[in-house]
C-alpha cells in the first residue's frame, strides 16, 4: 500500500516535472524573428511596386508633403 | 418605355457611384483629421496604428481598421504577384510612405522599434533600417 502510494508519487513528480519542459519548447520565438526580419534586397526590389500600390491608392493613405 | 429604363438605370448607378465617392472622401476627411490631431499615425509596418493614450472614437477605430483591412488585401495580392510575404510587400510601402514622405509635420508615426515619434520640421524622419537609399 505504502509502495504503491510512494510509486504514484513518484510518477506524479516524473510527469509534473516533464510538463514543463515540453511548454517551455515552443518554438514561436523564431516565428517571430523571421516574419520581423525583413530582407532589405527584397524591400529594394520591390521599390517600384511600393510607389505604385500608393499612387494608385492614394485615398488608402495620406497626401504627399514635401 | 425601355429607354426610360435604361434612363433610370444609368441614373441610380450614378447617383450609387456618387454616394459611394462621397462616402470614401468623408473617410478620408475623417482619417486626415485624425492624424493632424495626433490620434493616429503611420506605422513602419505599413499600416495606421493607434497613438497611445489617444481617446478614439468607436467610428474612429472603425475607419482605421477598415483602411488597414484594405491596405492588406492590397499588399497580399502585390506579394503573392512577386512571391514574397505580405510582411516584406507591407515593409515596402512603409518605407514608401516614410521616404516620400507621407507623413506631414505635426503628425505622429511609429518607428521600427515601435517607438511613437511627432514629425518635426526640423528633425529627419526616422526611416525603418530595413529600407534603401
Amino acid at each position: 500500500m505504502r509502495a504503491a502510494l510512494l510509486t504514484s508519487l513518484g510518477a506524479a513528480v516524473l510527469a509534473a516535472g516533464c510538463i514543463p519542459v515540453q511548454i517551455q519548447a515552443p518554438d514561436e520565438p523564431i516565428e517571430i524573428n523571421l516574419n520581423v526580419n525583413i530582407r532589405q534586397e527584397v524591400i529594394v526590389r520591390l521599390e517600384r511596386d511600393a510607389a505604385e500600390l500608393l499612387d494608385q491608392n492614394s485615398d488608402l493613405f495620406g497626401g504627399t508633403t514635401p | 418605355m425601355k429607354r426610360h429604363f435604361v434612363l433610370a438605370g444609368i441614373a441610380a448607378a450614378a447617383v450609387a457611384l456618387t454616394a459611394t465617392v462621397a462616402m470614401a472622401q468623408a473617410g478620408d476627411a475623417a482619417l486626415a483629421q485624425a492624424r493632424a490631431n495626433g490620434l493616429i499615425g503611420e506605422q513602419a509596418d505599413g499600416y495606421l496604428g493607434f497613438v497611445p493614450g489617444a481617446s478614439i472614437s468607436a467610428d474612429l477605430r472603425g475607419r482605421v481598421d477598415q483602411n488597414n483591412i484594405q491596405r492588406r488585401q492590397l499588399y497580399t495580392r502585390r506579394a503573392t504577384e512577386r512571391s514574397v510575404s505580405v510582411n516584406e510587400m507591407a515593409a515596402a510601402v512603409a518605407c514608401e510612405v516614410f521616404q516620400r514622405p507621407r507623413i506631414a509635420v505635426g503628425e505622429r508615426y511609429r518607428n521600427e522599434a515601435g517607438q511613437w515619434r511627432q514629425r518635426t520640421a526640423g528633425a529627419p524622419i526616422e526611416v525603418p533600417s530595413f529600407c534603401g537609399e
